[in-house]
């Protein structure tokens, strides 16, 4: 071989591998900020799900009219716990600068979340505000399914409420998020999420599990089969069981090009 | 100055310019009519009523905002947003399947929650093609007066009384019972509430009925059911002695959801009812074909059993609305609801 070819040859190796290892980091990058985005994603979501919590029995409310749970007011307490679960602060959120742990992608899809959420808080207005009615059905998880659908709808991104037995279908979880909820069950209470590449390493998707506090066991508490405000027979849950989990779904680019 | 210097010498081209614009209108007029019947035979203007829900594919269906359970159950939030259900909902569920079918293409229902007393009068405005609420078709009120009623979609309607007073109850029952000796005599209907206290709802057939039979009780209005429930009991020794309403209302309230009220009977147990009625679906008098069509289709679901089974799966079943609301309830438009519904309140009524 000619010392001009070697050196050519040379030349185009070192730059592949360069390249190999650029597209390699580069996923790897992408990798940790979807899967960083996703938990704050869900975390998120639960979020939003100990708000409308917290406010449930205001909502049932069937003595006062306007409960002045406005979009605004939900929005402030969704921030406020928010930042307890993960000290960040949405109001500063776009000033901040990105991450790796409030990675670009986070700064754009937190803030859609927060405005899903608004637009599902401002729809219920009509629901919430009545006088007269206890029981509207805005619980967290009726909450949760149309922020999620909302999200989604306007994102590239997939939210979704799942559980083992969920009492709406459209929140069965598939083979993958059943044996992750299986697995998570027989664990006991923790921040543990689970994250997988699937769809030959062009999606990620992160599963975040719910647990039961004691608000929730008013319908999914015992007596088991007993049937709850709703109608739907309680599950016999207590208090730090495994609830469900919240799924996010977020497509990769790097490498897919 | 050039310009009317221009103008003055237009005065000559003023003749033909009349003469070249009414030639022009008279040719657009002719391509007027051409464009008039290309559009009619691409789509023909709306004939009728039923024409027009098809060409629009909505009906615009009015149901009261207050809950007449379980006609129609308060508005509730679900998986798939806020919801309205409820036997008058499936119902109306009928119908647009039908009409649907009747269309070839899908109808969609667009429901108007409003205050039942407002449901005449937005159909008089033709906000509404129909409304469904419960409603008795045989009240001889002036503001029931001038609409059209389908054929009956539930038999078993009419006026009754509920009391959570056992005095009341048994008042009321002496004065049932058959003439004998020593007994008070039997008093025809209204005349057994006279002395009492009794709430009725605006608008709806028991205000009328009070209007016009109960002439020696003491009328309560209120604006709602719940409304009639609070004011009742929240003030126990001058407030409501009965409420009066739609029977087979009154009866899923006491027997599911205020089960300290009961419905009044007679000394032998039987119901007392002070009116019978059938309830069927309101539209406006002149909307023929539409009522041929509502009922054809209650024909066909009375015939097939269906309204039976509609009718027990409500009446009897035991269920939670919130349940069936996420499986088969209707969405409704958020824009046509009252703002921030209210049951409202009672007071006495100042007319007597």
């Amino acid at each position: 071989m000619k010392t001009g070819t070697l050196i050519v040859t040379l030349l185009a190796s070192g730059l592949l591998a360069w390249g190999v290892t650029d597209v390699r980091e580069a996923r790897a990058v992408e990798r940790a900020e979807a899967e960083e985005t996703a938990r704050l994603l869900a975390k998120l979501m639960r979020a939003g799900r100990l708000v409308i919590d917290q406010n449930q029995t205001m909502i049932d409310d069937p003595h006062k009219g306007d409960k002045g749970f406005t979009p605004d007011v939900f929005e402030q307490q969704l921030i406020v716990e928010f930042r307890k679960e993960t000290a960040i602060d949405l109001r500063t959120l776009a000033a901040t600068p990105s991450s790796i742990l409030i990675p670009p992608l986070a700064k754009e899809l937190l803030p859609a979340f927060v405005l899903a959420s608004k637009e599902v808080v401002r729809e219920a207005q009509v629901v919430i505000n009545q006088r007269g009615i206890g029981y509207k059905n805005f619980i967290p998880a009726t909450y949760g399914s149309q922020a999620a659908r909302r999200f989604t709808g306007q994102s590239h991104v997939r939210l979704k409420q799942t559980t083992l037995k969920p009492r709406n279908p459209k929140n069965e979880p598939d083979d993958y998020e059943a044996s992750v909820l299986k697995w998570l069950s027989g664990r006991p209470n923790a921040q543990a999420y689970v994250s997988e590449l699937t769809d030959k390493g062009r999606t990620l998707r992160v599963v975040m599990p719910i647990y039961y506090v004691k608000d929730c066991l008013k319908c999914h508490g015992e007596p088991k089969g007993e049937q709850d405000i709703s109608g739907y027979p309680k599950e016999g849950a207590r208090e730090g069981d495994l609830a469900g989990a919240i799924t996010v779904t977020v497509p990769l680019n790097v490498g897919n090009r | 100055m050039n310009r009317r210097d221009s103008g003055v010498g237009g005065v000559n081209a003023a003749p033909r310019w009349a003469l070249l614009c009414v030639a022009l209108a008279w040719l657009s007029l002719q391509g007027c009519g051409l464009v008039y019947d290309a559009l009619q035979y691409v789509a023909p203007a709306a004939t009728d009523e039923l024409d027009a829900i098809c060409r629009l594919q909505r009906v615009h269906v009015g149901m009261a905002v207050e809950p007449f359970r379980p006609f129609v159950f308060p508005a509730i939030w679900t998986d798939e947003g806020s919801r309205i259900t409820g036997l008058d909902v499936e119902l109306v569920r009928h119908i647009v399947d039908a009409l649907s079918q009747q269309c070839g293409r899908p109808v969609t229902p667009v429901l108007h929650l409003v205050r039942f007393r407002d449901l005449f009068l937005q159909l008089s405005e033709g906000k509404l093609d129909l409304f469904v609420s419960a409603v008795p078709s045989n009240v001889p009120a002036p503001a029931w007066a001038g609409f059209a009623y389908s054929i009956p979609y539930f038999q078993h309607g009419g006026l009754a009384g509920i009391t959570r007073r056992p005095d009341v109850s048994d008042r009321i029952r002496q004065r049932l019972q058959p003439p004998s000796e020593g007994v008070p005599g039997a008093q025809a209907g209204a005349q057994v509430l006279d002395g009492l206290a009794v709430a009725v709802q605006d608008g709806t057939a028991s205000q009328h009925y009070a209007a016009a039979n109960l002439k020696s009780s003491r009328i309560v209005r209120c604006d709602s059911l719940p409304a009639a429930f609070e004011s009742a009991e929240a003030v126990v020794d001058q407030g409501i002695d009965v409420i009066l309403g739609a029977r087979p209302v009154l009866e899923y309230m006491v027997t599911r959801v205020k089960k300290e009220w009961q419905l009044i009977t007679q000394a032998d147990g039987k119901p007392f009812f002070l009116t019978s009625a059938q309830y069927a679906v309101v539209m406006s008098e002149g909307s023929y074909r539409l009522r041929w069509f509502v009922n054809g289709v209650i024909f066909r679901l009375d015939e097939s059993g269906q309204l039976e089974r509609m009718r027990a799966r409500w009446m009897d079943e035991s269920y939670a609305f919130p349940r069936r609301a996420a499986a088969e309830g209707l969405p409704f438009d958020v824009e046509k609801m009252v703002v921030h519904y209210s049951q409202g309140a009672c007071r006495a009524d100042r007319a007597r």
